[in-house]
């Protein structure tokens, strides 16, 4: 079950989502680790894997939040789920899917946020959101997407290789 | 688990995810946030600490390090300085105010008068809290800190710099975190008052991060450069309580309220210890109500 490693790296990863990257900005904003974290495993282990992983990422994503309790676990469920999909796989090569859900899923999941925060009453400003949070976030997190594989690919394969690990 | 073994999962998922968005409205998932926070927050605490070492080391000599912590001393002084000098401002006008009530008591010998504050400001209780984390949602202007309601903190108290200066309040506390929404959050909105005219107005944050003063009545005097503080209206905070300055004033003719552009008394970048108000004298509001 890919949980057992899987909760450890999407808790440490929502932490320093918090603790650091949220001060770090590089070409005007900061990456989303859970976020490329739960796509990529999505698009190396599928869909439903990939919303399990969303579910959890978001849910530690949440309680590192003061807004309402599953913004982050909607969107990325919802978003992991997608890049998963069987139809993704007719996109082309494995880092060429891999950047692009990258980027359409940070799109995707930040518009999903922004317009859960709308529906919930909160001011956010759309133009702005994609213009200085969303969009910038897209293209670190499409950076930083051949790295977040190799890590994850890594690990699958040491797990797969330990005898009774998650790997079917 | 297999790959292929269908998307019910996955609806599952998003259902139970929709589900805990409708209960956190209601307040119901508060007993799961704070079982999560509690295990979150060491991690929290730990990563926060190894970032905050690792930055230092990332400095590269030693006399960089010592400029800095120069700076960092005089800038702290300053803050401190400037503090103290907004305080004494805000007695100087609380002083002229009770001057004024007292020349119209000796003016008007026939009244009988009754003198009563507001709200007195006087809290007794600061728990200190690290700054540990920033919101992971990055269109909320809140904080995470390292003290939660073990230490008595409670949604909507006041969260303060040393010196006095307002950070924000809050909305939400674990038992070893609370979550602080900023003064220039879209969603906060503070009575304030301007500390030399005593203009009262609201005080709210925008979404590009500005702090502004509203619902200034037109024929108000406001003046560029005046410190704007937390008025005791409503009872939801002390008075007094450093927000910033006054930068701009917006006002036309067409306008029913003048606006004003406050530039913050806190870096909020560069927060890393604040103190929570978690008691001060308030009314009794009950009092008020009609028998």
């Amino acid at each position: 079950m890919s949980l057992y490693f899987g909760i450890p790296i999407l808790l440490v990863a929502a932490v320093l989502q918090s603790a650091w990257l949220e001060d770090l900005h590089v070409l005007g904003g900061r990456p989303d680790l859970v976020l490329l974290l739960t796509v990529t495993w999505s698009i190396i282990r599928g869909s439903n894997e990939g919303a399990l992983w969303g579910f959890v990422g978001g849910v530690f994503s949440d309680v590192l939040s003061g807004g309402a309790f599953g913004l982050w676990t909607l969107t990325l469920t919802l978003v992991s789920f997608l890049a998963g999909q069987p139809w993704v796989h007719a996109l082309g090569p494995t880092l060429i899917r891999l950047a692009m859900m990258a980027l359409v899923g940070t799109l995707v999941s930040h518009l999903g946020l922004v317009g859960l925060m709308t529906l919930l009453g909160y001011p956010v400003d759309i133009g702005r959101a994609i213009r200085m949070v969303a969009g910038p976030a897209a293209l670190l997190n499409v950076l930083l997407s051949p790295f977040a594989f190799t890590f994850l690919v890594w690990f699958h394969r040491r797990a797969q290789r330990r005898p009774g690990s998650f790997a079917e | 688990m297999r790959r292929n073994s269908g998307p019910w999962l996955a609806w599952a998922l998003l259902v139970l995810a929709l589900l805990l968005i409708a209960l956190s409205e209601s307040g119901a998932v508060s007993p799961l946030t704070s079982v999560l926070g509690t295990v979150i927050s060491p991690i929290e605490r730990g990563v926060s600490t190894f970032v905050d070492v690792l930055g230092s080391f990332g400095r590269s000599t030693r006399d960089i390090q010592t400029l800095q912590e120069q700076v960092e001393a005089l800038e702290t002084q300053n803050d401190a300085l400037l503090q103290e000098n907004f305080r004494l401002r805000e007695y100087q006008a609380e002083n002229r105010e009770l001057r004024r009530q007292l020349n119209f008591a000796q003016e008007n010998p026939t009244y009988d008068l009754v003198g009563a504050d507001v709200v007195e400001q006087g809290c007794v209780v600061y728990p200190c809290g690290k700054v540990v984390g920033e919101d992971t949602n990055p269109y909320l202007s809140y904080i995470i800190i390292s003290v939660g309601s073990r230490s008595g903190v409670a949604v909507g108290m006041p969260v303060v710099t040393g010196g006095a200066a307002m950070v924000g309040r809050v909305v939400r506390t674990s038992p070893s975190l609370s979550y602080v929404q900023l003064i220039n959050d879209p969603e906060s909105q503070l009575s304030a008052m301007l500390q030399q005219s005593r203009v009262n107005g609201i005080v709210e944050g925008s979404m590009d991060g500005e702090i502004l003063m509203t619902d200034i009545l037109p024929d108000e005097s406001v003046n560029v450069g005046e410190t704007v503080v937390t008025s005791s209206l409503g009872g939801m905070l002390p008075r007094g309580l450093i927000l910033g300055q006054v930068e701009e004033i917006d006002y036309q003719e067409s306008d029913l309220f003048q606006r004003a552009q406050i530039r913050p008394a806190v870096d909020f970048r560069r927060l890393e210890t604040v103190l929570v108000v978690t008691e001060f004298p308030q009314p009794n509001l009950e009092e008020l109500e009609t028998p």
